[in-house]
């Protein structure tokens, strides 16, 4: 089925919470605390993100189609009471790629201006 | 640390957190403050596991922090699109408050070739403006199984009951209470199948001589569609010339595609078109889709069984749908479906959207 076509680059830049939810979504789909989790484990504890920007962001990121909830059910791990999961949607996995790669883009300019001495693997020429 | 300790600590925080949420909106409130309870308890209880008093601390200063700042961020655009909409507003228009105007027609039709019609329909726009913002315009189609017996009862029954559930229950979210709804419609069935075939239900699940159903059922409400379904009844979302399936589709065709174990040509040709999923009333619960969308100005919505959408295609569906006011869409789109054979019961309802922002 057709969808109408959006373009990712005019949500762009995305806000660090709004990136990181899209992160945590884009391996499955994850409750609201199991979001905090991996957020708060992929940057070492440097990112807390309370409840208030955690669903502030949701509700914003499903108002632009970046998410969408797919059902609720218990997280064994957890207890039996039911979460809702969230899950990334295909243009928010598109807004995903192209904030990585304005990201890729920035960093390639701080390498270029020796500000990121001995950061390789960025590769390709700006 | 001790247990006891921790978990009353535990208890008095999430009655501290819960009295805070009272900071946001209403709106959000009711959309998210179950789930920012329910996270604020995992992450109390992971952090004080862990670090004890310190990490109590700790989580109350981060808590503090995010409440006041989104606290802010919310009330600031709730009072934004509040003016924005009194703005807006004629005088007349101002005392019922609602930015959203339907047009709405729903029609259920026996079709050619079947004796009963196991589909049934049910639309919901409330009168009163109280029940029309809190609860929004409910519409149901569900088709009733047709190799079961009693398909239209069970269709009907599922009709009733998520209706009467849906606007009996204002205590959750609008997804939450829908998804209730269909899993109150689920275990209704499914206890009257109990009841009827007691011991010998496992046997009439086998031979298909229980009674079941699919359900689509939509709920819109300011500026937005929540969707919930079971089986293979559908609702479209027809904006700028594009019509997208905006529920999961649980015939096996669907689900073989996306899994992507087959192609659609593959899923086809296995002659099981007929068959789907999941329905209400062969099991103690169900798995409910549930989606959310949000609408805007001139969006049409179609809610249909598969007597429609396997009989008339999706371009057909969206011009027809397009061209034509409400009642004479679905008029048309049955007359289509009937005339492509009308091999199956056919139930459509179509909602224009009229977002007066």
């Amino acid at each position: 089925m057709a969808e109408e076509e959006r373009d990712p680059e005019t949500l762009l830049p995305l806000t660090p919470a709004v990136f990181h939810i899209l992160l945590a979504l884009a391996d499955r789909e994850r409750h609201g605390y199991g979001i905090m989790q991996e957020v708060a484990m992929r940057t070492e504890g440097k990112l807390r993100m309370g409840p208030g920007t955690l669903y502030g962001s949701i509700k914003r990121m499903l108002v632009d189609g970046l998410i969408a909830e797919s059902g609720e059910r218990p997280d064994s791990a957890l207890d039996d009471e039911r979460r809702r999961y969230y899950r990334l949607t295909r243009f928010g996995g598109q807004v995903a790629r192209a904030e990585a790669q304005r990201i890729v883009q920035l960093l390639r300019v701080a390498q270029l201006k020796n500000l990121l001495p001995g950061v390789d693997g960025i590769g390709g020429g700006i | 640390m001790n247990q006891p300790t921790t978990a009353r600590r535990v208890s008095r925080s999430e009655q501290v957190y819960r009295a805070c949420l009272w900071v946001y909106p209403h709106a959000f409130r009711r959309t998210y403050g179950r789930e920012m309870l329910q996270t604020f308890r995992d992450y109390h209880r992971d952090v004080t596991r862990r670090e004890g008093i310190v990490g109590h601390i700790r989580l109350w200063t981060i808590v503090l922090q995010d409440l006041l700042s989104t606290a802010c961020v919310e009330q600031g655009k709730a009072w934004s699109s509040f003016l924005k909409h009194v703005l807006r507003l004629a005088p007349k228009e101002y005392a019922l408050m609602s930015l959203l105007t339907l047009d709405v027609a729903a029609r259920t039709d026996i079709g050619r070739t079947r004796a009963v019609n196991e589909d049934n329909v049910a639309s919901v726009v409330p009168q009163d403006a109280k029940t029309m913002s809190e609860q929004g315009a409910l519409f149901i189609v569900t088709d009733g199984l047709g190799g079961s017996k009693h398909g239209d009862v069970a269709s009907e029954l599922a009709v009733k009951t998520i209706r009467e559930v849906y606007y009996q229950d204002t205590s959750d979210t609008i997804s939450t209470t829908l998804r209730r709804a269909v899993e109150q419609a689920n275990t209704e069935i499914y206890q009257s199948n109990k009841a009827k075939f007691q011991e010998k239900f496992e046997e009439a699940l086998q031979q298909d001589a229980f009674m079941g159903t699919t359900c689509v059922v939509v709920v819109l409400k300011d500026n937005a569609v929540y969707i919930a379904n079971v089986g293979d009844s559908l609702v479209y979302l027809i904006r700028n010339g594009q019509m997208r399936q905006i529920a999961e589709n649980h015939s096996w065709v669907a689900e073989q595609i996306r899994m992507g174990t087959m192609t659609q040509e593959e899923a086809e040709a296995q002659g099981k078109s007929n068959l789907i999923t999941r329905c209400l009333g062969s099991e103690s619960t169900v798995q409910v889709y549930t989606g959310t969308e949000q609408v805007q100005d001139k969006d049409i919505l179609v809610l249909c069984t598969d007597g429609l959408h396997t009989q008339v295609s999706e371009n057909e569906i969206r011009t027809i749908a397009e061209q034509y006011g409400s009642e004479e869409s679905t008029q048309r789109l049955i007359e289509r479906a009937n005339e492509n054979g009308g091999v199956d019961n056919v139930t459509a309802i179509v909602v224009r959207v009229s977002l007066s922002v």
